[in-house]
């Protein structure tokens, strides 16, 4: 293929490159009272932004012919996690890390822009996925015992292993394994999951074919009693359920589906006293103002205190609020952007959602479209747990904001789904 | 789904909103959260993308999970809008304290320590607190003006909080008002600090000096009030804490850290109540000040009047308690009038004018000056009680006890100045205030008090002949120690007993050039008799204040 300049790409990296410059000086500005910089603070942004110019000249090189928004809005949100932790670093005190907040930011995102070309260069066709549906099933199954078995626990949750240099967190990836293995498998027997048999005037659902999706539907309630990690329960369901949604456009299964989860929910609430907490600590987090109550506290201060327009970057106190950096990502930008800030950001990730949507829409292969559907789930789902949580629309979930939130696992499984949505949209049309 | 339904889904979501925006506090009240699944629904209805019907099931299951993601960001973005705008204040203004720790905004405290805190002045302009900032660029909270220190209380966000005015007052001297001005709403909109405003006290520092001076270090209380505007020109309160040492800053040193707690520590191990204001918060039996309000209740009710003629044979018994006489001037004269017996200070004499007007009678009069009640002040006022125990008055011991100023009565000094003006004030009492004003740095006035009544305890003419027995007190009575040379003076002594200790000395007066103008109550515990302790002071700082 002939290289072609993907200009409309290019023209909106203009405002990352812009944002990672602007925001940096601020940083300079509030420490020090003066825009004067270094080359020896400022290399990491610069290396970013050479990241992000390189990668969309590269794409222009191989001549890729993929959706041309997906990228740009992408290195905004990472170019703002990046920011954040370049602001954060200064003032908070990191536990025995290998390297600055914003240097190991900087580690995970190389590593994630190199995963992204991986996949691009060497991942033919997305339809070869496909036949490697049982093995990832197989291999979701296997990580979530893992981690079970042999995790080490972080703040109650037992979500990470420990691999002597880094801890992984293996359930970021366990999302995609189970979009892919949802996306064939529901492919494969959609027609029959769709309708179900016919015994006289009364229709039978096909249960053996929703067993495998039962069985993963008990694995995600499993999760919230052995993990103890509600976040990611309820993604997993809201991924199973939108996705036999999406394949057979048959409500009945969300209405079914929901009504389990609920009972479920209700069962675990009343067995197991961490859920009940976590409960009141949303509805009422001053019942326990130094313990569990205190970090959504120090949150809301924080969102309160940034009103309309924020202190701006570097001005305000973020660090007062406990694991800012991972769990409370939203209520920094809050009290340094503003309430402009935080509802770009979510202007951003809706823009995300709407262009994984498209690009679902206009894919070609019944596999491929529901493959694009579902990680675009994943993306605007686990944004929506992660933000109602903080916003306390739900209650508080350990999961991570995509790109924003510091973290390795979380931002390499995300840029994996950036890079699958972007070889998803390569065969559509090109969008204007 | 037609034009219509739509829109009315998107209004029916809207009003929703508003409603319980306006109604509703807590943004994961329950009934917000039903309400925000409610509006999650409307907009559902109203936003649901009209996918062509010809358009394959799949592509059209795939817009709905879309649509439903985009409502989930929706009801995000509602929630950010009531923390970040509408709430704010409420989110900010939310401490808790629980026993040990206070959980509060953090930002405040640096914030506040960053913005100049506005000064508490006096009436004069005589600085009692205010911001110093140090060579080394820390800014500290200073007290300069001793007398006074403890009535500003202290500043403290590293460590104790604050107390009295500094907390009373924290909006103001923090630069945040109820009174919202354009300046502020930009401030707020764009976070700029806001600098603090100055608290301008009625606080007179001569009088202030004085009263302080006068009690000398003895546990007590004064409170000297302009008996028409109820402005408070001294308020002193014995011992007291300096506010210099505990008033520490979030970027203060480890040795001053350490000063604080050590004093704080040793406050608390003298346990004589040094951080209580007494003026307001203590509560004392009151002696015989409360036969005022005895009086006030016989002549009200039309019991009495002050020529009615007692019996004072030296003791009285009452259901077999009783009640010995010492203060009859004459030990051979057994009859007295009722206003002989108020000059006098006759116990036997109230003691039957209490039993004649009954217990429901006199805790009417009682709450009618107020007891039962906080006063409305500007710092925290402790209730004054009739008695403890409910039941204690339908016992006529009890009833005649209390008549004359014992049994379980519990007064606070503010309340028995506030008895002596509704006495010199035709009746009325008026609100007693500390703060004068809140101004800016530059004078600038942003609130002034204005004097207004609190309540009617009595008739005018009541007033008048109670008015006339406190000068009969002063003239021919045990008060005559309060003469002021060319002044109109009048008063009441108490030595209230407290078990094995010595009395409480109580004086509650009034002094004017040609009519009455300010009146006094001063308490000097366990200090013996009112006459010979309480009244000096009381007339000392009368005096000073008609020569102001």
């Amino acid at each position: 293929m002939a290289a072609r300049v993907r200009l409309l790409e290019l023209q909106l990296l203009v405002l990352p490159a812009l944002l990672g410059i602007v925001g940096l000086l601020t940083i300079y500005l509030s420490r020090t009272g003066s825009t004067r910089w270094s080359w020896s603070d400022i290399w990491v942004s610069l290396v970013f932004m050479g990241m992000v110019l390189g990668t969309s000249v590269w794409l222009s090189l191989i001549g890729f012919g993929g959706d041309q928004v997906l990228f740009p809005l992408v290195a905004m949100l990472s170019g703002l996690g990046l920011l954040l932790s370049q602001r954060l670093q200064p003032v908070l005190q990191q536990d025995a890390g290998w390297a600055t907040l914003a240097q190991r930011q900087l580690v995970y995102l190389i590593l994630s822009f190199g995963l992204l070309w991986g996949t691009i260069t060497f991942l033919r066709r997305l339809d070869w996925l496909r036949r490697y549906k049982y093995t990832a099933a197989v291999l979701g199954l296997a990580l979530t015992a893992v981690t079970m078995l042999f995790g080490v626990e972080i703040q109650g949750a037992r979500l990470w292993l420990d691999l002597g240099v880094v801890t992984v967190q293996p359930g970021e990836l366990v999302k995609v394994l189970l979009v892919v293995f949802l996306a064939a498998y529901l492919d494969d027997y959609r027609d029959l999951i769709a309708t179900g048999y016919r015994l006289g005037p009364v229709t039978i659902p096909p249960l053996p074919y929703l067993l495998p999706m039962l069985v993963m539907w008990g694995l995600s309630v499993l999760a919230v009693v052995l993990q103890r990690d509600l976040g990611n329960a309820l993604l997993l369901f809201g991924i199973f359920l939108a996705m036999l949604y999406m394949a057979t456009g048959r409500i009945a299964y969300v209405v079914a589906g929901l009504l389990t989860f609920a009972a479920a929910v209700y069962v675990a609430l009343h067995l197991f006293g961490h859920v009940m907490v976590r409960i009141q600590v949303w509805l009422n987090p001053w019942s326990q103002p130094l313990h569990a109550g205190f970090q959504p506290i120090q949150a809301d201060y924080a969102f309160a205190h940034g009103h309309i327009f924020g202190t701006g970057l570097g001005f305000g106190f973020p660090q007062f609020v406990p694991l800012v950096a991972s769990d409370y990502a939203l209520a920094a930008l809050g009290e340094e952007l503003g309430l402009l800030g935080t509802t770009a950001v979510l202007g951003l990730y809706v823009l995300l959602v709407a262009r994984g949507t498209l690009i679902a829409l206009r894919a070609r292969g019944s596999f491929v479209r529901l493959l694009a559907a579902g990680l675009t789930v994943v993306l605007g789902l686990q944004t929506l747990i992660i933000l109602g949580g903080n916003v306390r629309l739900l209650p508080l979930t350990g999961i991570t904001l995509p790109f924003i939130s510091a973290g390795g696992s979380s931002l390499l499984t995300n840029f994996l789904i950036i890079a699958l949505l972007l070889k998803a949209s390569e065969r559509s049309t090109e969008p204007r | 789904m037609s034009w219509f339904v739509r829109s009315a889904a998107l209004v029916a979501a809207t009003s929703i909103v508003v409603y319980g925006v306006a109604t509703i506090e807590e943004r994961t009240d329950p009934r917000w959260l039903v309400l925000l699944v409610i509006v999650g629904l409307l907009w559902g209805i109203s936003l649901w993308p009209a996918t062509v019907r010809q358009a394959r099931t799949v592509d059209r299951a795939m817009i709905h999970v879309t649509a439903v993601i985009g409502i989930g960001f929706l009801l995000v973005a509602t929630q950010l809008i009531r923390a970040q705008a509408l709430d704010r204040e409420r989110i900010q203004s939310r401490v808790v304290s629980t026993g040990t720790e206070v959980v509060a905004d953090p930002r405040r405290q640096v914030l506040a320590q960053e913005s100049q805190r506005g000064r508490i002045l006096a009436r004069d302009g005589t600085v009692i607190a205010e911001t110093r900032v140090g060579e080394d660029g820390r800014s500290r909270r200073v007290y300069p003006f001793g007398p006074a220190a403890y009535l500003a209380g202290y500043y403290s966000p590293a460590l104790y909080g604050a107390a009295n005015v500094e907390l009373a007052y924290d909006g103001a001297l923090s630069g945040r008002t109820e009174v919202r001005r354009l300046r502020e709403w930009i401030d707020g909109i764009l976070n700029r600090p806001t600098p603090g405003y100055d608290v301008v006290l009625t606080i007179d520092p001569e009088l202030q000096s004085q009263a302080d001076r006068l009690l000398g270090g003895r546990a007590g209380a004064v409170v000297l009030l302009d008996a028409r505007t109820g402005a408070v020109l001294a308020m002193a309160s014995a011992p007291a804490f300096d506010p210099n040492t505990l008033s520490v800053g979030t970027r203060a040193t480890p040795e001053e850290l350490e000063a604080a707690r050590a004093y704080w520590a040793s406050l608390q191990q003298s346990n004589d109540g040094r951080l209580v204001l007494r003026a307001t918060q203590g509560r004392y039996p009151p002696g015989s000040t409360f036969k005022t309000v005895t009086l006030a209740a016989a002549l009200e009710s039309g019991v009495a009047n002050l020529d009615k003629v007692y019996r004072d044979e030296g003791a009285f018994t009452v259901d077999s308690r009783v009640i010995v006489e010492q203060n009859r001037p004459d030990p051979n004269r057994v009859s007295y009038s009722l206003l002989e017996g108020y000059g006098y200070s006759l116990n036997v004499v109230f003691a039957q004018l209490g039993l004649e007007l009954g217990a429901g009678r006199l805790t009417e009069a009682a709450q009618r000056f107020g007891f039962g009640e906080s006063i409305p002040f500007d710092l925290p006022v402790a209730p004054s009680v009739v008695s403890v125990d409910t039941g204690y008055l339908a016992n006529p011991a009890g009833l005649a006890e209390t008549s004359f100023g014992q049994g379980e009565l519990l007064v606070t000094p503010l309340q028995m100045a506030l008895v002596a003006a509704a006495v010199v004030n035709g009746g009325e009492q008026p609100v007693p205030f500390l703060v004068d004003r809140i101004q800016t740095p530059s004078g600038e006035i942003v609130e002034q008090h204005r004097p207004r009544a609190w309540r009617r305890a009595m008739s005018p003419e009541t007033a008048v002949q109670i008015e006339q027995a406190m000068r009969w007190s002063v003239e021919h009575g045990y008060a005559r120690g309060a003469q002021i040379p060319s002044a109109v003076v009048g008063g009441k002594t108490g030595t209230a007993e407290v078990g094995d200790r010595p009395p409480h000395a109580w004086f509650i007066g009034f002094a004017g050039r040609e009519e009455p103008q300010y009146v006094v109550a001063v308490v000097v515990e366990n200090a013996g008799s009112g006459t010979e302790v309480a009244l000096p002071i009381g007339r000392a700082l009368l005096e000073l204040a008609l020569g102001r």
